[in-house]
């Protein structure tokens, strides 16, 4: 005789199957990542290893180098040419003429 | 005179690099919190990423709203974040607070006299979506068929001797295959965000 109903949803299993091995990992030692790291060649205590990807973030110089971004600017300059032109700036007065 | 340092120089650091910055974790605590995001991300709909997954996390505990009890490690205290941000998620998604998805109808824990019934409001969408990422779980352990043994004994909410009991496998054999499934799915947290 069958004694216990169990809901078997798609969802919760894929959550019991999450939660068990998500305390696998939680539990990994340092040496398991390691062995890992080295199963694809790379070496973590490197700086700037590829196990670090996905978690560095643009700097302000990479996000203006960025080839998207020049192409977007660009695209909006064609439409606009005047944005092209540089403003006009006013001549700037020596430091000598400042002091007086 | 001081000088104001140049804007292009500066760096936006993620919360997930303050904390690394600070040694609030280690730089191996970075990577096994890598492979756990990606591990809960699968439960998550696909315009979600596992990055924005961990950013969340490290935000919460850092603003405060989520605070960390004492005595639980730093790592195992993001991780729960990240398991409850997946649960809010498909709370949400099915319109209420979580259904109970066992019923007990006698107080044996026989599970080999378990009778498996389908939710009713389970949403299809949410359904194809969980297939699709059992799936993809299971070809991470293709060819290995006591990983696979193990993790259809997961998905059915069975304890290690349970599992060990119906497959008829030693514990041996069932740690070994355990350490297995942790190497691959830290392997596959460490080559995301490679593509």
């Amino acid at each position: 005789m069958r004694t216990k109903l169990t809901l078997t949803t798609p969802a919760a299993a894929l959550g019991r199957i999450l939660d068990q091995l998500d305390r696998d990992l939680i539990e990994a030692s340092d040496e398991d990542i390691m062995e890992a790291a080295r199963d694809l060649g790379m070496n973590p205590m490197m700086k700037g290893s590829a196990a670090f990807l996905g978690l560095q973030c643009f700097s302000l110089a990479e996000f203006f180098e960025c080839d998207a971004l020049k192409g977007l600017l660009q695209e909006r300059a064609a439409q606009n040419p005047a944005a092209l032109q540089a403003p006009k700036r006013t001549a700037r007065r020596p430091k000598s003429d400042r002091a007086n | 005179m001081p000088q104001i340092p140049q804007l292009a120089d500066q760096r936006i650091l993620t919360p997930a690099q303050v904390a690394l910055a600070l040694n609030i974790i280690s730089r191996m605590d970075f990577l096994r919190l890598k492979a756990i995001a990606r591990l809960h991300a699968r439960g998550l709909p696909p315009d979600v990423g596992w990055e924005d997954l961990l950013q969340e996390a490290f935000t919460r505990a850092m603003v405060g709203s989520r605070r960390k009890p004492q005595g639980v490690a730093m790592v195992a205290f993001l991780a729960g974040i990240m398991r409850s941000l997946r649960a809010e998620h498909w709370r949400r998604a099915r319109g209420g607070p979580a259904s109970c998805e066992t019923v007990r109808i006698d107080h044996q824990r026989d599970l080999s006299h378990a009778a498996e019934l389908r939710d009713p409001t389970s949403d299809l969408e949410q359904s194809l979506l969980a297939c699709e990422q059992i799936d993809a779980i299971e070809r991470l352990f293709a060819g290995d068929a006591v990983a696979l043994g193990i993790l259809a004994g997961l998905a059915e909410g069975r304890s290690a001797t349970q599992i060990r009991a119906s497959m008829r496998i030693s514990k041996t054999v069932y740690d070994s295959a355990r350490k297995r499934m942790r190497r691959t799915l830290l392997r596959e947290g460490l080559t995301c965000g490679l593509n």
